[in-house]
């Protein structure tokens, strides 16, 4: 992108302020994580939280002073820095906490305060007590994942290129589900599956619960508190992350690409394959991303249409958290949540990397 | 496009279409099932089971009171929250869409993980982060959660929407004497306002539906998501499905109007 | 009604013109004064004192928003669906209440689990610091556990009169031996709740919850000393006089294998109201009152004591360390302990009410009330009863950690 400093920037322009800003953002973000998780206590913790507002003090001493250009240069860290600083403090302090309470134990069972280990106790339990429910959730939200793309995918085709003028409106009605919440959209579905409700009575007048029985769709005419139905609800729920992603990459080709494409490959079904689907693979790696990271943390889905065998890995870190009270189990348990997603996205940005999430 | 060269491409385009149609009825179903039970008139606590036809509900849509309280609770956060979020988050973007600086694509980078890490992460560290400060987590600790993941959402909404922004118009108006801070006021902000307001709308709605990790910061306070899960013990009243509706129909009158602001917009700056 | 709080929100006018020089000498003079991180943090975090009148689930349609905790008011936590509203034309306890003292009363119905409810209550308790609710409803045993810990305040018994009225069998209990800390608030039965519409037959026997008639349409509670007592009981293990977890692991593993095998849908706190109406679950253990509120609106839901005997239990109420209220929680409690007040609670909840001559009140009320068993157990009834064994905290925490173990999170 071009923008108006580029002129003075391929002049070498003015580097200190460049310089002073960065400094003071990094810097700054750094101490308040410092101080956020108790590595800096006391009297450092009062210089460090004077050094920030050193650093933002600096920032407007060179936005007061400053030349025209020294100003322009700063301006993108002063803009940056009120929100940068709040992440730096509440979500990755936070973080950095996680990780030292997950190599904590708790000196009594009803203890307040972990002690510091470390100690890798919490994640060879973790390993080893919670190995179903870690292997449960990422296998369902992969599953959920593809099943997002079948069905999505279709959709965001047709609204892209099918759509006409009714895009947007289309485009709307795919998102206004969305706005309802989405623990009363997952009350819905229990009820509307219920096992005396309309749908397996319908099942069950045309005689083919033998059917959805053989697909592992129904267990013993039940539609939900099965694997699938878990599967199923958060296919649902996560469904408009798959779409919209689609759909802003495919309403990006231009169509005479694809009319040119069908020209030359003859069948609009080479056409797509060649032209069309390489074109929105950026969108549909979007979309698995925004899909499958919040759907293999999920457990409301598992509470509400499943059964204790099939509790995900978010069912039991709640449970630790909030009922068992073991925060430094629940901690290492969330981190490897985190680590093993982590892994996967680069593992996954590897084969179909876009530099852009956005 | 082109024209359908065969039957057999006219009935798979037709297959296509109607396999999309299904996938957004899919979309809908409980939608319809929920605004369907705000007329049902249930039989004891839980409005699960059809039974007869009323406008009651809908009569009174504020009548229970506890329910009432967490929605307000929960909508004084969204708009809180949002407020904070959506000045932050611009101001991220503008620097992103704006600067060519020093820094930017790690800052970037760091932008993008609160986006890719699970919710259960984010709401329980956030928990231990306040548990170890010691700090009674209730409607400030809820707003500081939602603020953080909005923040993230917000910046890179509003810096996709800027991105084909023309910044020498600022240019321009420095040349002609303006100065920065007018015009900001009166050049850029008007014309990036529509991408903020977008990106503030939808971010209200992600906090005002936020469950997982309210859940792990609300201490002792109940937002509306929050009541219905714990009221779901003992109660589903046709209240929930009033208000679900009345969000329903608020959130498409405000998408509809902004759909149209846009076109007016749109006109207004083509002519 | 409540006046509205003031906005915190909102500056002062004349604040927001302030200049930059004026705003950069306050966040000096902020960072000299050493103001730091954790008082920023705190200052956001006592936001939910302030916030959070009128805003706890449940709140019963009986009582006023406003009020309770810190604002001087009386607070109860308590359990769902286990007091009399005010509906149809009757005055709920709460409103009576309030009505004989003036005193203003907050009552919610937050309390679902007692795990949950020890969880979110320790990090505030085990570090000294009050809660909001003056008077919590702890199970039994963990109104022992929080006595151990020293988490409760003393009961003004002198200011308690009516508390000559608790049931002789419930005087000095074993999980409060001195009585000084609680007072039951009801007590009752586990044992098996079943929609007949769905089993289609009468259920009699434990053995009935892992018929494979019913597999997958089977619950249970998350109260482990209640699904683990009936079971057991069923076994014929005496849950009296468990001292050991090996004396206990029969009851586990026969859990253990349902649920493995798929013959348990769900385990479940209060929330099995709509799965055993509507034909979700058509056998779980459950609780004496909940299943006779929910017959009330399904006939087809029933509650029937095993043959092999029921589990007996007790809620309680305490107050918690640093209670703001203790002299509207004595007056409370002594206005529940009068048996005119408790039969109105009995004959809405259908629980066995720990204070004596609630029967004679109830006769007057509703003489059918009076003689149903699971209200008014008779000494057979009672003989089928047991109450799970106080466990020390080692042998606690296994049972615990075993049981959490097979209900899947």
């Amino acid at each position: 992108m071009i923008t108006a400093d580029d002129a003075s920037a391929a002049r070498g322009g003015v580097k200190r302020p460049e310089l002073i800003g960065l400094g003071a953002l990094v810097g700054a973000g750094a101490l308040l994580v410092a101080v956020g998780t108790r590595l800096l206590t006391g009297a450092f913790a009062i210089v460090a939280i004077s050094l920030v507002f050193a650093s933002i003090l600096a920032l407007v001493v060179v936005a007061v002073t400053g030349t025209p250009e020294s100003r322009r240069r700063i301006a993108p860290y002063g803009l940056l820095k009120p929100g940068m600083l709040w992440l730096a403090l509440f979500y990755l302090a936070p973080l950095f906490t996680l990780l030292r309470l997950s190599l904590s134990t708790l000196p009594s069972r009803f203890a307040v305060e972990a002690e510091f280990g470390p100690t890798l106790d919490n994640y060879i339990t973790a390993f080893t007590d919670f190995r179903p429910q870690f292997e449960r959730g990422f296998l369902y939200a992969a599953i959920a994942t593809v099943l997002t793309i079948t069905i999505g995918y279709p959709l965001a085709y047709v609204i892209a290129f099918r759509g006409g003028k009714y895009r947007i409106l289309l485009l709307g009605l795919v998102v206004i589900p969305f706005f309802t919440s989405f623990l009363i959209r997952t009350i819905a579905w229990k009820s509307i599956l219920a096992d005396q409700g309309f749908v397996t009575d319908a099942i069950d007048t045309v005689r083919l619960t033998w059917l959805f029985d053989g697909l592992n769709i129904m267990q013993d005419g039940k539609l939900i508190n099965t694997p699938a139905a878990v599967i199923f609800g958060l296919t649902y729920n996560f469904l408009p992350f798959m779409i919209l992603p689609i759909y802003v990459s495919l309403e990006k080709i231009d169509e005479r690409l694809v009319d040119a494409a069908k020209d030359l490959y003859s069948t609009s079904v080479s056409a797509f394959r060649k032209v069309v689907l390489p074109l929105s693979i950026p969108g549909v790696f979007a979309g698995t991303l925004l899909t499958f990271i919040p759907a293999a943390g999920d457990f409301i889905n598992a509470e509400y249409l499943g059964t204790p065998n099939t509790t995900m890995i978010g069912n039991s870190i709640q449970d630790q958290f909030l009922v068992q009270n073991n925060v430094p189990l629940a901690s290492s348990m969330s981190f490897v949540l985190m680590f093993i997603i982590t892994v996967f996205v680069i593992i996954y940005s590897k084969f179909f990397g876009t530099e852009d999430l956005a | 496009m082109s024209v359908p060269s065969s039957t057999g491409g006219r009935i798979a385009r037709i297959a296509l279409n109607a396999y999309a149609g299904f996938a957004l009825l899919y979309l809908f179903v409980p939608i319809i099932w929920i605004v369907v039970f705000s007329f049902n008139q249930p039989k004891g606590p839980y409005n699960t089971v059809w039974q007869r036809f009323t406008l009651e509900n809908w009569a009174d849509p504020f009548g229970d009171e506890a329910l009432t309280n967490a929605f307000v609770e929960s909508l004084k956060i969204a708009a809180i929250s949002t407020v904070i979020a959506t000045v932050l988050g611009s101001m991220i973007a503008i620097a992103l869409a704006r600067y060519r600086f020093r820094g930017s694509a790690g800052l970037n980078f760091f932008l993008v993980l609160p986006l890719t890490t699970p919710e259960i992460v984010l709401g329980s560290s956030l928990a231990t982060l306040f548990l170890d400060w010691d700090i009674t987590r209730g409607f400030g600790t809820v707003v500081i959660a939602h603020v953080m993941f909005q923040v993230s959402f917000v910046a890179l909404t509003v810096r996709a929407r800027v991105r084909g922004f023309d910044w020498t118009l600022e240019q321009a108006a420095q040349d002609l004497g303006a100065s920065p801070l007018r015009t900001f006021w009166k050049v850029t902000f008007p014309l990036i306002l529509p991408g903020i307001l977008a990106a503030a709308l939808l971010s209200f709605a992600l906090s005002l539906d936020d469950f997982i990790i309210t859940l792990f910061n609300a201490g002792s306070l109940v937002t509306f998501p929050l009541y219905i899960n714990g009221a779901f013990a003992r109660q589903f009243p046709p209240e929930v499905n009033v208000l679900a509706s009345v969000i329903l129909i608020v959130s498409v009158a405000l998408m509809l109007g902004g759909t149209l602001w846009g076109a007016r917009g749109r006109r207004k700056s083509a002519t | 009604m409540t006046t509205p709080a003031p906005n915190p929100f909102r500056l002062p006018a004349g604040r927001s013109a302030m200049s930059r020089r004026q705003l950069l000498i306050r966040a000096g003079a902020l960072g000299a004064a050493g103001v730091s991180l954790p008082a920023l943090l705190a200052a956001c975090g006592s936001d939910s004192d302030s916030g959070s009148s009128g805003s706890t689930p449940g709140t019963t349609g009986s009582t006023s928003g406003g009020g309770g905790g810190a604002d001087g008011g009386l607070f109860f936590e308590n359990w769902p669906s286990y007091i009399d509203p005010t509906e149809d034309g009757a005055t709920g306890t709460v409103d009576r209440f309030m009505e004989a003292t003036g005193i203003e009363m907050r009552y919610t119905e937050a309390y679902n689990d007692n795990n949950e409810y020890f969880a979110k209550i320790q990090p505030l308790l085990g570090r000294g610091e009050p809660i909001d609710p003056d008077i919590i409803a702890p199970t039994s045993w963990l109104a022992n556990r929080l006595i151990t810990l020293g988490w409760l305040d003393k009961l003004p018994l002198d200011q308690v009169p009516n508390a000559a009225n608790l049931r002789a069998d419930l005087q000095n209990p074993a999980w409060d031996p001195t009585g000084e800390y609680s007072l039951p608030w009801q007590t009752g039965f586990a044992g098996i709740a079943y929609n007949s519409d769905v089993t289609g037959r009468e259920i009699t026997s434990v053995d009935d919850l892992f018929d494979p008639e019913f597999a997958g349409k089977v619950g249970a509670l998350t109260e482990m000393r209640d699904t683990i007592g009936v079971i057991a009981m069923s076994l014929g293990i005496d849950i009296s006089t468990l001292t050991s977890f090996a004396e206990a692991q029969p009851a586990f593993d026969k859990l253990q294998e349902a649920k493995d095998s798929g013959q348990i849908r769900r385990f479940h706190g209060n929330d099995y109201f709509d799965d055993l109406s509507n034909g979700n679950l058509a056998i779980t253990i459950g609780w004496s009152g909940d299943v006779a509120a929910i017959a009330r609106d399904n006939p087809a839901v029933k509650f029937v004591f095993p043959e092999s005997g029921a589990t007996s239990w007790a809620d309680t109420m305490v107050v918690p360390k640093g209670a703001r209220n203790v002299e509207a929680a004595a007056q409370w409690m002594n206005f529940v302990y009068d048996p005119v007040q408790a039969a109105q609670i009995t004959t809405w909840v259908g629980y066995v009410s720990p204070v004596e001559g609630v029967r004679a009140e109830v006769e007057k009320l509703d003489a059918d009330l009076a003689n149903d068993p699971l209200v008014f157990p008779d000494d057979a009834t009672l003989a089928n009863t047991k109450g799970f064994a106080p466990l020390s905290e080692a042998v606690e925490a296994e049972y615990d950690a075993a049981f959490s173990a097979i209900t899947g999170a």
